[in-house]
């Protein structure tokens, strides 16, 4: 059921979420001093696609 | 200048650092991979997701590609500013917060270079998320179904461009006049809302309003705007862009009076 092109077509969209996520727990592994506790972020950021990282962003990194 | 130099590159370093430059253009690509993917799999996701009864036949007409790119503006429209709103609502307010402020109030300081400097910033990233979505939309939309004219499509998101650049200034505004973040994100999407609101319901008697931007650009794919239209909307779009950067400056100078050390 699930041909090459189909791969080759949802590749892009893996690895983007994927970059998501990296760029979201190497700032939260670095962040001294987030909006909550850190395994919660953890979790969020890993369990939540795209809106998990995109959370942790705006809420949990508390730049405002 | 050399002092807008100096601000631009703390913006810059500030939004390397925090990872914006990176995080929301990944969003609108994000954004404008989906929709080309999950028209070109809807027959599958309907079979997969079941509830049809063996043997339904459905015939799914293919979307013009054109429907396609204005269903990506859809998406930039709702969640794009939603994420540009919150990811810029602190960039003033959150600075008179964390004190960041008060160490630049205390130096002679230009707050147009100030504001200037922030709102180049955020049109930036702003301006390269949406190109990168929509040229990845675009690509996609061309390898699944067809292409749009390239020239229309350069047209299309020049325009949008513009109204993106203006919420960006709209943002930063209300970053600048609100006491707090929240506030100004608030401020912000309520006035999107209700002008978007009051523009869809009685829009139909005026032609020039910057919230026409982005029904001229999607038109831009179909038969293009009016001309006169389109220039006296891009100049109206202009000039609110001026005032709310002027006012924006005039309100982070304001701030200043009202630090408390």
């Amino acid at each position: 059921m699930v041909d090459e092109r189909t791969i080759l077509l949802v590749l892009p969209i893996l690895v983007l979420q994927i970059a998501l996520m990296i760029f979201a727990l190497v700032d939260l592994i670095r962040n001294p001093n987030p909006n909550g506790p850190k395994w919660m972020w953890a979790a969020i950021v890993v369990l939540l696609n795209i809106i998990g990282p995109i959370l942790y962003f705006v809420i949990g990194r508390r730049n405002y | 200048m050399k002092q807008f130099s100096t601000l631009l590159l703390k913006e810059w370093r500030e939004n390397l650092r925090n990872y914006k430059i990176f995080w929301i253009p990944v969003v609108f690509i994000l954004l404008g991979v989906t929709e080309p993917l999950s028209n070109y799999y809807l027959p599958q996701i309907l079979d997969a997701t079941g509830g049809l009864p063996d043997g339904a036949v459905i015939e799914l007409p293919d979307p013009e590609p054109e429907q396609l790119l204005v269903a990506v503006m859809g998406q930039f429209q709702l969640i794009g500013m939603l994420v540009l709103a919150l990811a810029y609502m602190g960039s003033i307010a959150g600075e008179r917060r964390n004190g960041t402020a008060t160490l630049l109030y205390v130096r002679p300081l230009s707050y147009v270079s100030y504001f200037l400097s922030k709102w180049l910033m955020a049109s930036i990233v702003a301006l390269i998320s949406v190109w990168a979505g929509f040229l990845a939309g675009y690509y996609y939309t061309a390898v699944l179904f067809s292409a749009v004219p390239f020239g229309e499509f350069l047209a299309f998101a020049a325009t949008y461009s513009l109204w993106m650049v203006l919420v960006v200034t709209l943002v930063l505004f209300a970053s600048a006049s609100m006491p707090n973040a929240g506030l100004a994100a608030g401020l912000t999407l309520a006035i999107l809302l209700i002008l978007q609101l009051v523009d869809s319901l009685f829009g139909s008697r005026w032609e020039w309003s910057p919230l026409k931007l982005p029904n001229y650009a999607a038109s831009f794919l179909d038969i293009g705007p009016d001309a006169t239209a389109l220039i006296w909307t891009f100049a109206i779009s202009l000039a609110c862009l001026i005032g709310l950067a002027a006012l924006g400056i005039w309100f982070s100078k304001r701030n200043r009076a009202k630090t408390k050390v």
